[in-house]
């Protein structure tokens, strides 16, 4: 790579006008030979990403921005705003996708009515001290000329300061104030005005000439400002094109791909411990019913991971419990985790110390998010029931599939209005919500039987609640006909059960170590559990890439990716879905 | 009932379709094997249109044929508001057959691009692009100075005309042709509001945008 | 102006000299569009390639536009189409459905697109995106999901089979929403077909095929082959839904980027529903193609 191409990756560049952002739209750009899609979510955050879905590298240009979610036209793949993370694959609609499945994102900052980001910038977008007193957007020119030609030509740009009597354009004085970056000062004795112009290099052979008024033009004057200046560039883009088509084809830039990220495994994390490695401020904490407090936990540091509807993270406590609380927050909304707390009297004193200790501008530790109770959104009815503080991983649910226009109830069982957590919330979601306040268990029993009843064979149902509810939903939705695998729950406490009646042990034989693989468990967990890397990638046995060598024993395979013959070898499997037949394989690991 | 024959993957007979669209009119397409049959050579199609092209438009006793004909019939019968056809508005209503005109020449440059690379018509392809790309400039900083006067379509109205419906498929199809509309921002905006206009119907090669920003205004900013 | 980002359709350095490509047979033209009077040009691997009739009324080919005989290139009719090869091709695959005798079969469309070979195929073999870009015609939101089925090899051929995809308008002679069957097969590394059950008849199957001729490796012309168990719909009919649902891929596959098809397995992350994407890639590779790919 070229010194200068070096020096150009380091750097801030602008690629887009504030305005090229508005809401709901995918600008589509490039920066030194590398297409990027940037678009602003529904909060402001302005996302700059490589313009490339990881799954078939379609342009994420050409998709949704929905205001949370960038969507991919060729299979509706979902990316989150900031993290870039996939949330939800719609051809595997039963599955989360793999946490490795991100975009390749770059850091992106306004100012001075740009977007400015780069490759691997250093530092911070450059000062510019004479915009700093305030600066009018004028119109930029993409040309079809290299940047750096486009520098040395620069100081043939004519224009007339604001306010000359004459209104005559008149040369200008030329000041490099960076390597891609010139102020330009025109004067005619009696006005002067400052323009400086940022050259953005789009490829070796194109570039995009942004100028910037230094000062506030009166709004009356406005249009003509901005009408003289647009003519000026244009003047001045005709002769820079007539050189450049003169001169031969610079070689191009080379452009690195990004190749879907292949996970290599934390070096041994402490086995069967829990982990906090996140680190997250009490942004906000409120009352949002009687008896559940709010708490918004924004990131320090790194941006959260991506989370999907239905997960939940462990929160280390100040006075050491660890407590697992369901996500609220919609898809896509990466800028914080929204959790809700109620207040148990016979708590043990997690919820104590939260609504009692845990203060505004605190920090927690806390895990990254995990998901058992996955929301599928193929179903053209999905039911999510609500029992008080369980609706908080339905709200999530129910944020998701409204935003996506799917069909689906929220019913939520409450005391009484005083006691309906996030009401906030529930009346953005319009009339899919239906509150049933004050019911007696058995009037809750002729709800749920009710609203139970005669399902469609397409239709999906969501429980969470108090355990008798969930065990009440259970039969009722059993005796209703609903299909065992249309019907999810998720109690309050984490009751996943590994069922060790079918565990299966493998050697790892280079490593000189024997675990134990747990139903529920996949050979990779416990190998990364017991330190043990090996490198992955989808996680859903069909790219390859964490293929074993089988030393002895024989695998259970499970994936996609082996053709027929080499599953018959028996001599390698992917340790992401493949288990064991018998009760023992021995692995080249 | 109104007739339309009809091509799918006609620039021109889409034209038609999205106007339709959105203005409620009910019709039947008639289709035409374009191509690889050549129907509206046939002598069976000369007695439709002796010019032998699509669209031709029938209305009980009535025929239209030439794409920008036709849009100008159906906003003038068909839209009681009299806005995609201003009539009683001198200024934007000179300003729509100006824009008119600019979409003969988008459908003979980017629209002729793209007859030439999927289907092989013998055009001078690098003239069409050159052609088309001049075209996108003027447009683009066109469209950029509406959006600094509150304004979202390419004739100088709150209310989009004819004039979009002529000249968005030309845009959103060039590159089919090869064109790249990576240098026009402004454009794309503008090809996001036309998608988010009530009744908006799609044709192959055009998918719809989602929904859009509550306000109105084109620079609007969350 | 700004032409360095246009498309472009072939380019010189395009001529293919990779052996598992140039040893082909490729449909160059539906045999109805033939032109009797005037000889045809085209480009085939990167070749100037004449074709028209001679003498005998019969379809000839031969290398380089214009030069009639110079350099005569060997020609079979099959399918429709006139099939021709730059280099020394093995037998052409079979498509049996041809021979019954009350199947319709025609040519839908001849289309450029901008892409590579491998890219066409694989969207060909690709049901998750039927309710994306299909929208309302061959797939539709919520029906997303895409079962497990199974791919093999027969006689050195890929076929996925036991695939279903909820189709609200599956074909131009479909009124509503339905579960259909599919079968897929690629017996050569530029063509794929597929069957589909029949909307008129329940015991039979459509025959689709997508005959790829690689102009370049980044630029394609796609033949379209139709042989429909359909006595209802007229050709216009016919031609106009598959034309559709054409029209509706050009766009994606014009979006792809790189357009040549990486083999890397991690070089795009690939899902279960992309087994056959997978075993095409693969094999792609074991027959060491590197012709408008990505080797792995």
């Amino acid at each position: 790579m070229s010194a200068v191409l070096t020096e150009l990756r380091a750097a801030w560049h602008p690629v887009a006008a504030g305005t090229d952002l508005p809401p709901r739209h995918a600008f589509q750009g490039e920066l030194l030979g590398r297409e990027l899609v940037a678009w602003r979510a529904d909060d402001g955050f302005v996302n700059v990403w490589e313009n490339r879905c990881l799954h078939r590298g379609v342009r994420l240009s050409i998709g949704t921005n929905d205001g949370t979610e960038l969507v991919c036209r060729y299979h509706g793949w979902r990316y989150a705003s900031r993290s870039a993370g996939c949330t939800y694959i719609p051809a595997h609609p039963a599955d989360a996708p793999a946490r490795t499945i991100c975009n390749r994102t770059f850091p992106a900052v306004e100012r001075y009515g740009l977007v400015w980001t780069g490759e691997d910038p250093v530092g911070e977008v450059p000062d510019v001290a004479v915009l700093e007193g305030g600066h009018t957007d004028l119109r930029h020119l993409p040309f079809d000329a290299p940047a750096d030609l486009v520098m040395a030509e620069l100081g043939s740009l004519r224009f007339a300061p604001v306010g000359s009597p004459s209104g005559e354009p008149v040369g200008v004085d030329v000041v490099e104030i960076g390597p891609l970056t010139v102020a330009l000062t025109a004067s005619d004795g009696s006005a002067e005005s400052s323009v400086v112009v940022f050259v953005q290099p789009v490829d070796a052979a194109h570039c995009v000439v942004r100028p910037v008024l230094a000062g506030v033009v009166d709004a009356a004057d406005l249009r003509a400002v901005r009408r003289h200046h647009a003519t000026a560039l244009e003047t001045l883009r005709t002769s820079v094109e007539e050189i450049a088509r003169t001169l031969p084809g610079p070689e191009p830039y080379e452009v690195l791909l990004e190749r879907a990220p292949v996970h290599v495994a934390d070096p041994a994390p402490p086995v069967a411990g829990r982990t906090a490695p996140l680190r997250v401020r009490v942004a906000r904490k409120w009352r949002t019913s009687a008896e559940v407090m709010a708490f918004d936990l924004e990131s320090i540091g790194d941006p959260l991971p991506t989370h999907q509807p239905g997960a939940h993270i462990d929160v280390h406590l100040p006075n050491g419990l660890v407590r697992q609380y369901s996500l609220t927050n919609g898809p896509g909304d990466t800028a914080s985790y929204v959790i809700g707390v109620k207040r148990e009297p016979e708590s043990r004193g997690g919820s104590v110390a939260l609504h009692d200790t845990v203060r505004e501008g605190d920090v927690l530790a806390i895990s990254e998010p995990r998901n058992n109770f996955v929301l599928r959104r193929d179903s053209p009815r999905t039911v999510l029931i609500a029992g008080g503080i369980g609706l908080t991983p339905l709200l999530a649910m129910a944020r998701a599939l409204h935003r996506m226009g799917a069909g689906f109830e929220l019913h939520i069982f409450a005391r009484s209005d005083e006691h309906l957590p996030f009401a906030d919330v529930l009346e953005t979601l319009g009339s899919s919500v239906h509150t049933h306040l004050g019911l007696d268990p058995a009037a809750t029993g002729v709800t749920l039987g009710e609203l139970l009843a005669e399902p469609a064979s397409t239709d999906q149902v969501y429980v969470c609640g108090p355990g008798p509810m969930l065990d009440a939903a259970r039969s009722l939705a059993a005796a209703a006909g609903w299909a065992d695998e249309a019907v999810h729950f998720e109690y309050f406490a984490n009751t996943t059960e590994i069922d060790v009646s079918s565990t299966f042990e493998v050697s790892l034989a280079r490593s000189a170590l024997t675990v134990t693989v747990p139903a529920g468990s996949t050979i990779l967990e416990v190998m990364r559990e017991n330190g043990v890397a090996v490198p992955s990638s989808c996680e859903q046995g069909a790219c390859g890439t964490c293929s074993v060598a089988v030393i002895e024993g024989q695998p259970d395979h499970q994936d996609v990716y082996l053709s027929e013959s080499e599953r018959a070898r028996g001599d390698r499997m992917m340790v992401c879905v493949s288990r064991a037949r018998g009760d023992r394989l021995v692995l080249d690991v | 009932m109104i007739r339309l024959y009809d091509w799918e993957l006609s620039v021109n007979c889409y034209k038609q379709r999205l106007m339709m669209g959105i203005l409620g009119v009910d019709y039947e397409s008639v289709p035409v094997d374009f191509y690889p049959g050549r129907e509206h050579k046939s002598p069976e199609f000369a007695e439709i249109n002796p010019l032998g092209h699509i669209p031709v438009l029938v209305d009980g006793d009535y025929s239209l044929r030439d794409a920008h004909a036709i849009l100008v019939y159906l906003a003038a019968k068909y839209d009681p508001s009299r806005r995609w056809y201003p009539v009683d508005e001198p200024e934007l209503l000179g300003e729509t057959a100006q824009w008119m005109l600019f979409a003969e020449a988008t459908t003979n440059t980017a629209s002729a691009a793209r007859l030439h690379v999927n289907l092989g018509y013998d055009f001078d392809i690098e003239e069409c692009r050159a052609g088309a790309h001049r075209l996108f400039r003027v447009l683009d900083e066109h469209l950029w100075f509406r959006e600094r006067d509150g304004l979202g379509w390419v004739a100088g109205a709150e209310h989009p005309t004819i004039a979009d419906i002529a000249i968005f498929p030309d845009v959103m199809l060039s590159e089919e042709g090869g064109i790249s509309r990576l240098d026009y921002p402004a454009l794309r905006r503008w090809t996001d509001r036309v998608r988010r206009i009530p009744g908006f119907v799609v044709m192959p090669g055009i998918f719809p945008v989602g929904d859009g920003p509550e306000r109105a205004d084109p620079l609007s900013i969350a | 102006m700004a032409g360095s980002r246009d498309s472009v359709t072939a380019a010189a350095s395009d001529v293919c000299a990779d052996p598992a490509m140039v040893d082909q047979w490729y449909a160059i033209a539906a045999l109805e569009e033939v032109p009797a009077d005037t000889p045809a040009a085209t480009v085939l691997l990167g070749v100037d390639v004449g074709f028209g009739v001679d003498g005998s009324g019969g379809p000839v080919a031969w290398r380089a536009a214009g030069s009639r005989g110079a350099e005569p290139l060997p020609v079979r009719e099959d399918f429709g189409y006139l099939w021709t090869s730059v280099g020394d091709p093995p037998e052409l695959f079979a498509v049996p459905e041809v021979d019954e005798a009350d199947r319709r079969t025609l040519n839908a469309a001849t289309i450029g697109i901008a892409t590579s070979t491998g890219r066409a195929i694989e969207n060909f073999l690709d049901m998750a995106h039927f309710p994306y870009v299909h929208t309302g015609v061959l797939g539709a939101e919520p029906y997303t999901e895409v079962a497990e089925y199974s791919i093999e090899m027969r006689d050195g051929e890929i076929w996925a089979t036991g695939c279903r995809f909820y189709q609200p308008l599956a074909a131009a002679a479909s009124t509503d929403g339905t579960v259909v069957d599919y079968v897929y097969r690629v017996p050569h590394p530029a063509c794929a077909m597929l069957y589909k059950s029949a909307p008129t008849d329940d015991g039979r199957m459509d025959a689709i095929g997508i005959f790829v001729q690689p102009v370049g490796e980044e630029f394609v012309r796609a033949h379209l082959f139709l042989s429909l168990v359909d006595d209802v719909s007229a050709d216009a009919g016919i031609r106009r839904f598959q034309q559709t649902i054409f029209g509706q891929d050009k766009p994606i596959l014009e979006n792809q980027y790189p357009k040549r098809l990486p083999l890397d397995p991690r070089a795009e992350t690939p899902i279960r529903a992309d087994r056959s994407a997978i075993a095409y890639r693969r094999w792609l590779s074991d027959l060491g193609v590197t012709y408008g790919v990505i080797p792995a």
